[in-house]
C-alpha cells in the first residue's frame, strides 16, 4: 500500500513538472523519432533510385532518335516535349533534367561513330542529380545492346570484350542502407526509455535530498526498500509509457516509407513493431534501476545530471560499434543488456530468424542486471551518507 | 517522553576535506518529559541537529541508546517512527504539491486510510490557521507558510513526541508568536516537545526544561532558574556563556 501512495505522489508531483514531461512524452518518444527517423527515410526516399515507377522526362527534338525514345518508353520514361530554354529550365527546376538529341545524332550512329547526346542536369537538387542516375544507366543499357549488334555486323562475339564478368551476390539480408535503418529501431527505443526516466529519476533522490524533503521523509515510520520501491516504479512507469509512445510514433513514420527504399528487405510494420518491442521490454527494468542507482549515488541534482548525462552515451554506443564492427551473435554478447536488444532488434525489422536460446540470454541478463541494480539502489537508500 | 542515554556519533570524511573524523556528539544524555517544552540550546555545530538525527533514527548512533516513549532508537526503528514527528531545520516540502496534497501524502504514508487523513488534514488546516493556501501548491511560499505544511505535516499521525529542529528560523516577529503558541497548547494537550535552537530569548519564552549542548557535549540541565541559580548569573546569555566554560 505504501509503495503505491509513493508510486501515486510520485507520478503526480513529476506530471506537473515541465521538464520532466518535455522529456518523457514529447522529447523521446516524439520528436526524436520524428527527426531522426522521419530525416532518415525522406533522405533513404531521396537517395533511392525507382525504376518502376514511370517519370517524365523532358527531351529536346524526340523526333532525330525514334528508337532510342521506344527504348526510353520502354524503360518507363514518359517523353515530353523540352521547354525552349533549356538550362534555365532545368535551373529553375520547371523540369528534373532534360535529353537532347543533337542533328548529327542519327547519321554518327549509321556510319558507326559515337552517336553524342546531352543531358541537361542540375546536380545540386538532389531530385534531378537521381533522374540523371535514372537515365544514364538505361543510356548504359541501350549503348550496350547497340555495341553488341555492331560487333556481331563485323563478324566479332561481343562477349570478348567481357574478359570478366563479375557476379555480386549478396548473401545477407540486409543492405547498408537497411543495416542503418534496422539499428534505428533499438536505437530510438533505447535513447528515448532513457529520456523518460532521466528527469524523474534526478527528482526522485537527488532532487529530493536538494530541497530537503528527503530527511523528514526517511523519519517516516515506513520501510526504506517500499520507499525505493515506491520511487523506481515511478521511474518505470515513465520509462515504460516513453518506450510505447516511441513504438507507437516509430510505427507511423515508418508507414510512410515506401518499401523499395528500404529494398524491400525490413519491415515496420505492427506486428514487427510489437516484437520488438516485447524484446526491449526488459530493458525498461535495466534502465530504470541503472538511473536511480546513478541518481542515488550523487549529492546534487546537477552531479547527477553530469553522470546521467555522461551515460546517456552507453545506449548510442552498440549502434556505433555495430556499424563498424560485425558482432556475431554469439551467447556471450546475448547476455549483455542493450547490445543484445540491439541485435535481437535488428534481426526483427531484417526479418531475421531468432534464435529462441538468444532471446532467453538476452532476457535473463537484462532482468539479473535490473535485479542487481536495484538491489544496489536499495542499498544506497540505506546508507546514513544518502541524507 | 524520550530518555537519551550516552548518545554519541563521529562522522568519517567531510566532503571537501581529507579523510578525517569529526566527532560530532559525544555522551549525550538528557531526558524529556511528557508535557514539557524541552530546549536543546547550543551555538551552530554544536550537535543540536545530530543528537534530534539520532533520535529521530535518520543517523544511528555509534554507541549509546535512546527510547521513544519506551522503544529504543537502535532496535525498534519503525515503532520509534510511529510515535516520532520530525520538523527538519528546512520546511523540505514538495514545491509542486499543494498544503493538503503535501499533508495528506504524509498521512497516507503514515498508515492513516483516506478518510481518515481528509478529516485530519481538515483538523491541521484549522489548527494551524492555513486555510487561505490550504490548495494553493507550495512553490514560493513565505518561510512562515512553509513551516506551517511542514509543522502540520510531522504532527499527522498524532506523534507522542515531537522534534523541532531550529523551527523559528527564518520566521518574523509575527510568525514566530504564532509558532510558540501552537508549540505551548501542543505541550499541555500532553505532548513531549524537543526543540532546538541557538537563539536565547526563543528557548528563554518557551521552554520548560533547557539543555545547553556545545561541542558534542551537554554541559548542563535543568529550568531555567535552576540554570540561573548554578550558574550565579542573570540572564541565560551569561548562564549559558558560563556553561559552556566561557569567560564573561
Amino acid at each position: 500500500m505504501n509503495v503505491l501512495i509513493v508510486l501515486w505522489k510520485e507520478i503526480v508531483d513529476n506530471l506537473r513538472d515541465r521538464q520532466t514531461v518535455f522529456y518523457a512524452l514529447l522529447f523521446g518518444p516524439i520528436l526524436l523519432p520524428l527527426i531522426i527517423g522521419g530525416g532518415l527515410v525522406a533522405s533513404l526516399k531521396q537517395a533511392t533510385v525507382s525504376f518502376d515507377q514511370p517519370a517524365a522526362l523532358a527531351v529536346s527534338h524526340a523526333e532525330r532518335a525514334p528508337i532510342l525514345m521506344e527504348f526510353l518508353y520502354s524503360n518507363n520514361f514518359d517523353i515530353e516535349t523540352a521547354p525552349p530554354e533549356k538550362e534555365n529550365s532545368v535551373r529553375r527546376g520547371d523540369v528534373a533534367l532534360i535529353l537532347e538529341i543533337p542533328e548529327d545524332f542519327a547519321t554518327s550512329l549509321r556510319d558507326g561513330q559515337p552517336a553524342p547526346l546531352t543531358i541537361f542536369v542540375n546536380d545540386g537538387d538532389k531530385h534531378s542529380a537521381k533522374e540523371a542516375r535514372k537515365l544514364n544507366s538505361v543510356l548504359n543499357a541501350y549503348s550496350q545492346t547497340i555495341n553488341a549488334l555492331r560487333m556481331q555486323h563485323r563478324g566479332i562475339d561481343p562477349s570478348v570484350f567481357n574478359s570478366i564478368n563479375v557476379r555480386l551476390e549478396d548473401v545477407s539480408s540486409d543492405g547498408f542502407r537497411g543495416q542503418i535503418l534496422a539499428s534505428i529501431l533499438p536505437f530510438l527505443l533505447i535513447v528515448a526509455m532513457v529520456m523518460g526516466g532521466f528527469y524523474l529519476a534526478i527528482d526522485t533522490t537527488a532532487g529530493e535530498r536538494e530541497r530537503l524533503s528527503l530527511e523528514p521523509l526517511l523519519s517516516l515510520p515506513i520501510a526504506r526498500y517500499k520507499l525505493v520501491l515506491g520511487k523506481y516504479l515511478a521511474v518505470l512507469f515513465f520509462v515504460g509509457i516513453s518506450s510505447v509512445l516511441t513504438a507507437v510514433s516509430l510505427y507511423l513514420v515508418f508507414r510512410f516509407l515506401s518499401p523499395e527504399a528500404a529494398g524491400g528487405i525490413l519491415s515496420f510494420d505492427a506486428p514487427t513493431i510489437t516484437t520488438a518491442w516485447l524484446l526491449a521490454s526488459p530493458l525498461i527494468f535495466f534502465i530504470s534501476a541503472v538511473l536511480m542507482t546513478v541518481a542515488a549515488t550523487t549529492r546534487s541534482t546537477k552531479e547527477a545530471q553530469t553522470y546521467l548525462g555522461l551515460l546517456m552515451v552507453f545506449p548510442m554506443a552498440p549502434f556505433f560499434i555495430l556499424q563498424f564492427v560485425n558482432i556475431k551473435s554469439a551467447n556471450l554478447t546475448m547476455t549483455l543488456p542493450m547490445l543484445s536488444q540491439y541485435q535481437l532488434l535488428e534481426r526483427v525489422v531484417l526479418k531475421d530468424s531468432i534464435n529462441a536460446t538468444h532471446i532467453g540470454l538476452s532476457v535473463a541478463g537484462t532482468s539479473l542486471s535490473a535485479a542487481l541494480l536495484y538491489y544496489l539502489a536499495v542499498r544506497l537508500y540505506s546508507r546514513e551518507k544518502v541524507l | 517522553m524520550i530518555v537519551a542515554h550516552e548518545l554519541s556519533k563521529t562522522f568519517i570524511g567531510v566532503p571537501g576535506q581529507a579523510k578525517r573524523r569529526v566527532v560530532a556528539v559525544e555522551s549525550v544524555s538528557f531526558n524529556a518529559e511528557d508535557g514539557r517544552i524541552t530546549g536543546l540550546l547550543g551555538p551552530n555545530g554544536a550537535g543540536k541537529s545530530t543528537t534530534l538525527r539520532m533520535l529521530a533514527t535518520l543517523v544511528q548512533p555509534d554507541s549509546g541508546n535512546a527510547t521513544i516513549d519506551g522503544h529504543s532508537i537502535n532496535k525498534d526503528v519503525l515503532a520509534v517512527r510511529q510515535h516520532l514527528g520530525f520538523m527538519p531545520h528546512n520546511a523540505g516540502i514538495y514545491p509542486r504539491l499543494t498544503t493538503r496534497e503535501n499533508i495528506s501524502y504524509y498521512a497516507r504514508l503514515c498508515g492513516l486510510n483516506k478518510k481518515t487523513t481528509a478529516t485530519r488534514v481538515e483538523e491541521l488546516v484549522d489548527l494551524l490557521d492555513m486555510e487561505k493556501f490550504a490548495d494553493r501548491r507550495t512553490t514560493g511560499f513565505s518561510q512562515g507558510q512553509k513551516t506551517k505544511v511542514a509543522l502540520a505535516r510531522a504532527l499527522v499521525h498524532r506523534p507522542q513526541t515531537i522534534l523541532l529542529d531550529e523551527p523559528t528560523n527564518g520566521l518574523d516577529v509575527m510568525a514566530t508568536r504564532g509558532l510558540r503558541e501552537i508549540i505551548r497548547q501542543l505541550a499541555q494537550s500532553g505532548h513531549c516537545i524537543v526543540f532546538s535552537s541557538h537563539i536565547m530569548q526563543e528557548v528563554a519564552a518557551l521552554c520548560d526544561e533547557i539543555a545547553i549542548i556545545s561541542d558534542g557535549n551537554i554541559s548542563m540541565t535543568g529550568t531555567l532558574d535552576s540554570l540561573l541559580n548554578t550558574t550565579g548569573q542573570s540572564s541565560l546569555e551569561d548562564a549559558f556563556v558560563r556553561a559552556i566554560g566561557g569567560e564573561l
